[in-house]
């Protein structure tokens, strides 16, 4: 079974059309990456599979139910983490992890809230203010909350942008290894190329709002005569 | 679906929902020194305030104005706190750029309105404990003198603030974060109509006849009433309630629209930009 199935979604906002006939599936398991230059319609993709802006056209199913009538089965099996999303930075980060498992109804929080602790090797930093931590941490604590439920779908924008390449190194290798061990699917978007070519299976370029082309990094490369997907960027982005 | 949550839609899960919403605002509350004080700090401000106005009225021998304008004081502040602290709670979600943490999660709107009310409800507890305290301990004056109208009256205002604070959250779901001004200011727009420090009888007559359709000017006669000695005026109660039944409906219906709106137009996702 498709853990999302997108078909022939349609967004437009006044005269701008947004994101156009676009289809997408993602299996279990599978890692798959949303990549174009800014103004391609990648986080308005991203919002409209999480629920948060309503698509004028086409349907999402998220495990199979149509995510409009069964928003809340849909999401409690989803997670998501931006770089452009925060947590209140007056709580501890104890204190806003565990805020987050029982919004996800996580049956032992406390216990939950301790393995992400110490996955993310925030225990040092567990007692203090989200608003003392650097942007580094801060991520940290974004992608604790992100697995708290153990999601079968991890919508991820940009996830490593506020990360050094040493940490953002060790995240990605995080979620490769959690991705491979739970069978949980994932949705990114990135501009970190080769952040893609490690992580997806399957990266789909947009433009304008269109999927224009769709494939494993190698099988891009190939077609477009790229020796690595910077270049396929390049070459999908000037046309 | 993994053993490691609740059942989404069991009953279970939805308790857990919403209190996971008013543990994390009590525990901004905790680690927020400053907005514990804002809680108090207006409210006695304007206790003090009229109080010593109460006072100088008392030594003109004006009747009454002891229990009429601190009564009325205290429950204002029922009205206005409740409209004000659930909004406050949805804007600082906006503020901490973390609503769409919120709105991707299986949290549902009505369990979010809850969480926010129960929290909301706490902090309207507080302050207007504190505040009939002080006005026992400076003025000598006891809510108790309400009677047993107290409850009603309370719960009169409480559903009218809420209502007032959902009209609030709607306006910046639809108009955006410049619509926080009223989120704010909504609440004193009922403030000269509903008739708090004198009676609706003062005001022209256009104004009179809105004012029989806002809950609050029954409360606030109705407190003078039972203050003068009179009985429980439990007719005006009853429209005041079915005038709330109609209002919170309403609102709640306002603020399903304007989330459908936000999620349509894509105010969601910049809430905080």
């Amino acid at each position: 079974m498709a853990i999302l199935q997108a078909t022939h979604l349609l967004k437009r906002f006044g005269s701008v059309t947004a994101v156009r006939d676009l289809s997408l599936t993602i299996a279990e398991g599978e890692v798959v990456g949303l990549l174009g230059p800014n103004g391609a319609g990648k986080s308005t993709t991203l919002h409209m599979m999480l629920g948060l802006i309503t698509p004028d056209a086409g349907s999402i199913k998220l495990f199979g139910m149509e995510l409009a009538q069964h928003r809340t089965e849909a999401l409690s099996q989803v997670n998501f983490a931006a770089s452009y999303v925060d947590l209140p930075g007056v709580l501890r980060v104890r204190e806003v992890l565990d805020a987050f498992a029982r919004l996800y109804a996580v049956r032992h929080p406390r216990r939950r809230v301790d393995e992400m602790i110490e996955l993310f090797e925030l225990g040092p930093l567990a007692k203090r203010q989200l608003m003392a931590l650097s942007s580094g941490q801060r991520t940290r604590v974004q992608l604790a909350k992100a697995l708290l439920n153990a999601p079968r779908l991890l919508v991820l924008d940009e996830p490593t942008a506020n990360l050094d390449p040493d940490a953002g190194d060790r995240i990605r290798g995080l979620l490769s290894r959690l991705a491979r061990e739970n069978g949980s699917a994932m949705l990114i978007t990135s501009h970190n190329m080769r952040e893609v070519e490690r992580m997806c299976d399957r990266i789909h370029f947009m433009s304008d709002g269109v999927v224009v082309a769709a494939g494993s990094a190698a099988e891009l490369a190939g077609r477009y005569g790229a020796e690595d997907l910077e270049e396929v960027f390049l070459k999908v982005a000037r046309g | 679906m993994t053993t490691l949550t609740l059942p989404p839609l069991s009953l279970a899960a939805r308790r857990t929902r919403v209190l996971g919403v008013v543990r994390r605002d009590f525990a901004a509350l905790r680690r927020s020194p400053i907005r514990m004080f804002e809680i108090l700090f207006w409210p006695t401000v304007e206790l003090v305030l009229w109080g010593f106005v109460t006072l100088f009225l008392q030594a003109q021998k004006v009747p009454f104005v002891v229990s009429f304008l601190l009564g009325a004081v205290l429950l204002w502040q029922v009205l206005q706190k409740a409209s004000n602290e659930i909004s406050i709670a949805f804007l600082e979600d906006i503020w901490s750029r973390n609503l769409l943490n919120v709105q991707v999660s299986p949290l549902s709107s009505v369990e979010y309105l809850v969480g926010l009310v129960l929290f909301s409800l706490g902090k309207v507890a507080f302050a207007v404990a504190v505040m009939a305290a002080l006005a026992l301990g400076l003025y000598g004056f006891g809510v108790t003198s309400l009677g047993v109208g107290m409850v009603p009256f309370m719960g009169v205002l409480l559903v009218l603030g809420w209502s007032l604070g959902l009209v609030g959250i709607a306006a910046v779901l639809r108009f955006g974060e410049n619509a926080q001004v009223i989120a704010w200011s909504l609440v004193f727009v009922v403030q000269p109509l509903a008739g708090i420090f004198y009676p609706v009888s003062v005001l022209p007559a256009p104004l009179q006849a809105v004012s029989w359709f806002l809950p609050a000017s029954h409360v606030f006669e109705g407190m003078r009433t039972v203050m003068a000695g009179g009985a429980l005026p439990w007719d005006r109660l009853a429209w005041a309630a079915a005038l709330n039944v109609g209002y919170l409906a309403g609102t709640l219906g306002l603020f399903a629209w304007a989330l459908r709106y936000a999620r349509k137009h894509g105010k969601l996702s910049r809430f905080g930009d």
